[in-house]
């Protein structure tokens, strides 16, 4: 389901063609693997020393008893009737705008994915000029979606709020912008992948474009599409929840409002409403995960659509905003805003110091989140035969899922009270988000694997820790690798969220320009973000194609 | 295993009973009923804040026979966007916010503000393992010089604006001369916590919020202490939409302006409200109030 380094795949830069070609059989995978690894630890070494600044001091170890007020009350969450009401509708209106942002986006890849397809671009005549133009065609339409794709949720619902205001649709827009952008690409790329024998039939034998995609190509793309459909609903639960902290409502709402009244208690009413919700949509896409058949599908797709018709009834969107004189005319003033960019007051020296912190930050954050992650994964895997393995992992996966469902910038604020201040409490911060993304994620590859070597070795008496390092580590290292390069990228784009704290980079710079609406420069802000990512997305390309 | 459909069924039916069973909250939704949505810029303790403005909301409410709601933002240039958008009707901003907000949107007018605000002043804190001592005169915030220091938001006038001001007076520039870059905490109660915690060694915040913390024992003062408190300036406000008069009638605008001036505590329930925004009563208010304040954005670049 959800087959983290295939999606990795479809949604990296770049035709599928292309990347295939890659760097591929220039140089042997395990050479270019250790070169690749000595980068790696020098990259690290050097985010990590320009972080600690002149003292070298890192832990606040006065910070300690703000950091452990704040776990203690864990045991405490404000259970009062009323709060556990206004938590209810809170959790509703999260999973409604995440269930409508997944629909919008869903909708938008199956829209606009033919025509961003080598299918639909390919030429039907050999002849030069139109061979030139459908080449060109492709390439415009997959840079299209660079931009919305590029600008992370956050930063669209910022805009947005400015034209349509507190409307809802404001945080399903947020969602289905972006994230219609890359299901667009993705399912793009599953239709260039599919068989493509059956459309070509019906094209010969007179069938128009749009017939031969819907009855030559359609059937045999649903399982892959409704599956990364899975994938992104899951993905817009956690954005919806970000949103909310920047307004949009909802559980993230809740839980910041809790947070700036430092009432822990009612703060961790709000982090375990988060684990519930997400416990239920690990639930539902593990069930999903686990077999084809129809049943499955039928039961799912009519909880999706009772689903859809209550999110709508629930965060009643107002229609009418969308078509008033107002907001077109706050569009066009926006617009206006917004371009032309302009440089921050820095000049191009203070916005390449913020690209390189950002990169930094989520350098630092995905190899902490990759390397505990690992650790950790071994541990969560199912599968255990001893019951303290047992509980052992049960506790493993409670921890995984407690600190993806708690947000980066709840993170980034409590990292804040134990870190001194800078870029490295937001990396970390970043870094035990994506943890618990990346430990479950390896711990779904721990279990998939085949346990005879790890075994044979255990029982000739090597301890747990060889075992582990000399017979799942091989087996696994490919995917580890696909699926940490993927978070990378979204890592980088992350880093915009934990400018609440000043943390460093883009985000930073992105947080002062807004006090200031200065539109003109936030605009070369995101586009230097932009480019930020699409560089880490072209080296996790360049690394995969000659680790292969 | 063909019982997991079932199970999953379950599962969700919390989830859908839940998304059924509250319904939209469609008090907000539409321009068209005549719903007076009042705001504030978030400063301080949610709790507070919902508490104080649901008490001029109820006051307003009754002056003015019309339905008020109070919104919530958390976000004080999300609350200047809203107020543009046309989503708020009426907001009590600091300085700095209402300037953004009176310049970017046409025909918003200035109401009233606090008998406080026209002499309104931060405080400077500084963690007490720092030795500064409490100084009387701007020139002694040279103290700060290389140490970790925390703003409250970006956008607070008593958190950022007037105390960066101050810092450029006594030749202490935040971008250079302090350890690291300046932090921005988000609000004045968190400034308070973090240079309490170590996390900054120095910090500055409105008065009002620091006297009500210390008045209210929550804040430990063996670890933080105030070493000055800046010469006055005028900072709160509220401020009106432009759309007032087109939703409530011609001269609602003047109908508000004259129901927040005679809040002045002469009963108990003034009183309460009056004793919530830790002011006396509500005096006028003018643009050229403001003038310097603009004129200290422009410098820092945060008013364009």
């Amino acid at each position: 389901m959800t087959d983290l380094p295939r999606i990795a795949s479809l949604e990296a830069t770049g035709p599928a063609v292309a990347r295939a070609r890659g760097w591929r059989g220039r140089v042997r995978p395990r050479a270019a693997g250790r070169v690749w690894l000595v980068v790696w630890v020098v990259a690290l070494a050097w985010s990590l020393s320009s972080f600690l600044g002149e003292d070298h001091r890192v832990l606040n170890t006065a910070g300690w008893g703000a950091f452990t007020e704040f776990w203690a009350a864990a045991a405490r969450p404000d259970l009062s009737a009323d709060l556990l009401r206004a938590t209810v509708e809170a959790a509703a209106t999260t999973l409604a705008f995440g269930v409508l942002g997944t629909l919008l986006s869903v909708l938008v890849g199956i829209v606009v994915a033919p025509f961003m397809s080598q299918t639909w671009w390919a030429p039907a005549t050999a002849s030069g000029p139109s061979r030139l133009l459908r080449a060109g065609g492709l390439l415009l339409s997959r840079a299209a979606v660079a931009l919305p794709r590029g600008v992370h949720e956050a930063v669209w619902g910022l805009l947005l709020v400015s034209v349509l205001g507190r409307d809802p649709l404001v945080g399903v827009l947020a969602i289905a912008i972006p994230f219609g952008a890359i299901t667009a690409k993705v399912y793009s790329e599953l239709l260039d992948e599919a068989d493509r024998a059956p459309y070509e039939l019906l094209r010969e034998a007179g069938a128009g474009r749009v017939t031969a995609l819907a009855y030559g190509l359609l059937p045999s793309l649903l399982p892959g599409a409704t599956s990364y459909a899975f994938y992104r609903f899951e993905c817009s639960i956690r954005s919806a929840v970000i949103l909310g902290m920047i307004g949009a409502g909802g559980l993230g709402l809740q839980l910041t409002l809790a947070f700036q009244g430092l009432q822990y208690a009612q703060v961790w009413t709000a982090i375990y409403a988060l684990l519930v919700l997400g416990a239920l949509i690990d639930r539902w896409g593990a069930h999903l995960r686990r077999g084809r058949a129809r049943g499955r599908w039928a039961v799912s797709g009519v909880l999706l659509a009772v689903l859809v018709a209550g999110s709508v009834w629930h965060l009643a969107p107002d229609l009418e905003r969308w078509f008033s004189g107002r907001t077109l005319e706050l569009l066009s003033r926006l617009l206006d805003d917004l371009v032309p960019p302009s440089l921050p007051a820095g000049g191009w020296s203070e916005l390449v110091a913020a690209s390189v912190e950002t990169l930094q930050m989520s350098v630092v954050a995905i190899s902490l989140a990759a390397v505990a992650g690992l650790l950790v994964a071994t541990v969560a895997a199912r599968g255990g035969t001893s019951p303290p393995r047992r509980v052992l992992g049960w506790a493993a996966r409670q921890l995984l899922l407690l600190t993806r469902a708690v947000p980066p910038p709840v993170w980034a604020l409590l990292v804040l009270f134990v870190v001194f201040p800078g870029p490295l409490p937001g990396a970390i911060a970043l870094g035990v988000y994506t943890f618990g993304i990346l430990g479950r994620l390896f711990a779904e590859v721990v279990e998939d694997l085949d346990q005879g070597p790890r075994e044979v070795l255990a029982e000739l008496g090597a301890p747990p820790l060889a075992s582990f390092a000399y017979a799942v580590v091989p087996a696994a290292v490919g995917r580890l690798l696909a699926y940490s390069l993927y978070r990378w990228e979204v890592t980088a784009r992350e880093t915009v969220i934990v400018g609440v704290v000043g943390a460093g980079g883009l985000g930073r710079l992105l947080e002062q320009q807004r006090a200031g609406f200065d539109y003109p420069a936030m605009t070369t802000t995101v586009l230097a973000l932009v480019a930020v990512c699409l560089l880490v997305d072209l080296l996790s390309l360049a690394v995969r194609a000659t680790t292969r | 295993m063909s019982h997991l459909p079932a199970r999953a069924v379950i599962a969700l039916v919390p989830v859908l009973a839940l998304l059924a069973g509250c319904g939209a909250d469609d008090s907000s939704a539409g321009g068209d009923n005549a719903t007076l949505r009042i705001s504030a810029i978030p400063d301080q303790d949610p709790a507070e804040l919902t508490a104080r403005e649901e008490a001029l909301a109820e006051y307003l409410s009754s002056a003015l026979d019309v339905e008020v709601e109070y919104v919530p933002v958390t976000d004080y240039a999300a609350s200047v966007s809203l107020f543009r958008a046309g989503d708020l009707d009426t907001v009590f901003y600091g300085g700095l916010t209402g300037v953004q907000a009176r310049l970017q949107t046409p025909g918003a007018t200035l109401l009233a503000q606090r008998d406080i605000d026209a002499e309104f002043r931060s405080v400077f804190i500084a963690n007490a393992d720092t030795g500064i001592e409490p100084f009387d005169d701007v020139a002694g915030l040279t103290a700060f010089e290389d140490t970790r220091f925390t703003f409250g938001s970006e956008s607070s006038t008593s958190g950022r604006l007037m105390p960066e001001y101050f810092l450029r007076e006594a030749g202490v520039d935040s971008g250079s001369e302090l350890s690291g870059r300046p932090g921005y905490s988000g609000s004045h109660d968190a400034t308070i916590d973090l240079v309490e915690a170590g996390s900054y060694e120095g910090g500055a915040l409105n008065v009002q919020v620091w006297e009500a913390r210390t008045a209210a024992g929550t804040v430990d003062t063996d670890k933080v202490v105030e070493v000055f408190t800046t010469p006055p300036y005028s900072d709160y406000h509220w401020l009106g939409g432009p759309d007032l008069e087109d939703r409530f009638g011609a001269g609602f605008t003047e109908e508000l302006r004259t129901a927040l001036l005679e809040l002045d505590g002469s009963t108990p329930e003034e009183q309460a409200v009056l004793e919530r925004y830790g002011a006396g009563k509500l005096i006028p208010t003018d643009a050229d109030s403001y003038e310097r304040i603009e004129e200290i954005g422009r410098t820092l670049g945060l008013v364009s």
